[in-house]
């Protein structure tokens, strides 16, 4: 079964209409990349999947479970949307990190949030939350932060506060982890850091779908490709295909223009 | 001589503070709400257009109180109900509404400023995080948003300080009319001077806990 299902995604801001009918579909502990021109549509797919954004019709499942069905009449408490908002991870090209919390509170601070809504909180309060600080440590160690946990957000480097969101996405245990071009606002020196970490994610089979213009890192780390141009996937295949026989003469002209800066 | 002056001053400037403190305690409240109002979304579009009445009039209530004179305000409520036939309100309570109106919007355009420089992507964390709104608020947003609106709000409400001193238009007892009768009296005039070593030791102290909250705001930026 696919761990998540796309059909027929459609978007429009006014009479600008961004997404024309997206569908694809992944399985569990893919790693799916979303590659195209500026413009073609790459953020707002995932701000669609991840529901920061309400796209106006199309049906979105997650291991089978439907979460988003606007036209057919789905509606959904407060309490459903949350629940169905943390199947998808999201970590943002500008980081956005708490700057008031440290590493370590960044990491803990949703968890502890929800734990508060348990019903066992106040008896086992001691346990869950040194349960949640445990999981935020290995996480943390994980993406190589272990020497940073008390240290504050503009105390970081963009690579190492990149990896904190990272960490932070990772400790709601999502089903899907979306990148929105996680290296796009870092120093060329730093992007490194973080394409490790992602491309670490990759080999524990973590499902990702990861909107980058770092095309040979998508082509090592990605089991797919989507090529997205004017709202539409304009290619769908492994990236020997996607980037060789599969290659359209809009995609060559694209990853021409990328490789030229 | 001189100690007799001291204490007349010192119960004027009790009346002083007695208007700083009441008004700040109406008009922080106060200019929250005024704040909400204008950034209140609720209206309709017409031809593309939107239009949000409860914005709008909080606008135009912001527009007069901040382009017109405190002086005038205070006048106006005043001696307006008179006017109209309502009666005049009690001295104080017409200085305290005027102050409390007059620097509630100064503060809610301030609080309006530091809510709307916080970043989309706070909020935008917080809910792929499955945080409820008023948790993102209250545990993401806010402190930031305190941090931001320190030093302005530092500024209004030094200004406040000397602000209480336009109460003696309508014969508010505060330090100044304290000193004024002075002048009027005994044709001295020294003691409206000595006035002023008082707001500035009450100006530093705050210019101090300001400075201090600054501080301890400062381990982080934002
Ligand atoms: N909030 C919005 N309001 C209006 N138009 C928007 C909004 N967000 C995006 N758009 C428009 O939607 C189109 C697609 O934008 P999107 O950000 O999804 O592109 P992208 O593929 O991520 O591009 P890039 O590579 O530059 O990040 C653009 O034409 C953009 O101007
Ligand atoms: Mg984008």
């Amino acid at each position: 079964m696919a761990i998540l299902q796309v059909e027929n995604l459609h978007k429009s801001y006014g009479k600008n209409e961004v997404l024309r009918g997206i569908s694809f579909s992944m399985e569990e502990g893919e790693v799916l990349s979303i590659i195209g021109s500026s413009g073609s549509g790459k953020t707002t797919t995932l701000r669609c999947l991840t529901q920061l954004e309400h796209a106006d019709s199309g049906i979105i499942t997650v291991a089978g479970k439907r979460v988003f069905d606007p036209v057919g009449g789905m509606k959904l408490t407060k309490e459903e949307q949350r629940f169905n908002q943390l199947q998808f991870g999201m970590v943002f090209q500008q980081f956005n990190l708490f700057p008031q919390y440290t590493v370590l509170e960044n990491v803990t601070l949703a968890s502890k949030l929800h734990a508060k809504e348990r019903g066992d909180y106040k008896a086992n309060k001691k346990q869950i939350i040194s349960e949640i600080e445990e999981r935020a440590y290995d996480l943390l160690s994980r993406v190589g932060l272990s020497e940073k946990t008390g240290s504050y957000p503009c105390q970081l480097s963009g690579g190492q506060q990149q990896r904190v969101a990272i960490a932070r996405a990772l400790a709601m245990q999502p089903k899907i982890l979306c990148f929105d071009e996680p290296t796009s606002a870092l120093d060329p020196e730093l992007t490194g850091e973080v394409l490790k970490v992602i491309s670490s994610l990759a080999e524990q089979h973590t499902t990702m779908i990861i909107v980058t213009h770092e095309m040979s890192f998508a082509r090592d780390v990605s089991d797919r490709i989507l090529f997205m141009e004017k709202g539409q996937i304009a290619g769908d295949g492994t990236p020997e295909y996607v980037f060789g026989e599969g290659a359209t003469d809009r995609m060559k002209a694209f990853i021409g223009a990328v490789a030229n800066g | 001589m001189f100690w007799s002056v001291t204490l007349d001053l010192l119960k004027g400037f009790g009346m002083t503070l007695e208007l700083f403190a009441l008004t700040l305690l109406f008009a922080l409240p106060l200019g929250l709400i005024i704040c909400f109002g204008t950034m209140n979304r609720l209206g309709f579009t017409v031809r593309g257009k939107r239009i949000c009445p409860i914005s709008s009039l909080c606008k135009v209530f912001v527009w007069i109180i901040r382009g017109t004179p405190l002086m005038l305000q205070l006048i106006v409520i005043y001696y307006g109900p008179g006017l109209i036939g309502i009666g005049l309100l009690p001295r104080l309570t017409a200085v305290l509404i005027a102050f409390a109106i007059n620097y509630a919007c100064y503060f809610s355009e301030i609080y309006r400023g530091g809510i709307e420089s916080i970043p989309q992507g706070q909020y935008e964390a917080g809910q792929v995080l499955g945080m409820t709104k008023s948790q993102t608020f209250f545990h993401v947003v806010l402190l930031q948003v305190i941090k931001r609106i320190v030093p302005p709000m530092g500024n209004e409400i030094i200004t406040l300080v000397k602000d209480t001193s336009l109460a003696r238009v309508i014969a508010v007892y505060e330090i100044i009319w304290t000193a004024q009768s002075y002048a009027k009296m005994h044709g001295l005039i020294w003691p409206m001077f000595y006035t002023g070593a008082f707001y500035l030791i009450f100006s530093a102290l705050l210019t101090f806990l300001f400075g201090r909250l600054e501080k301890k705001l400062s381990y982080f930026k934002a």
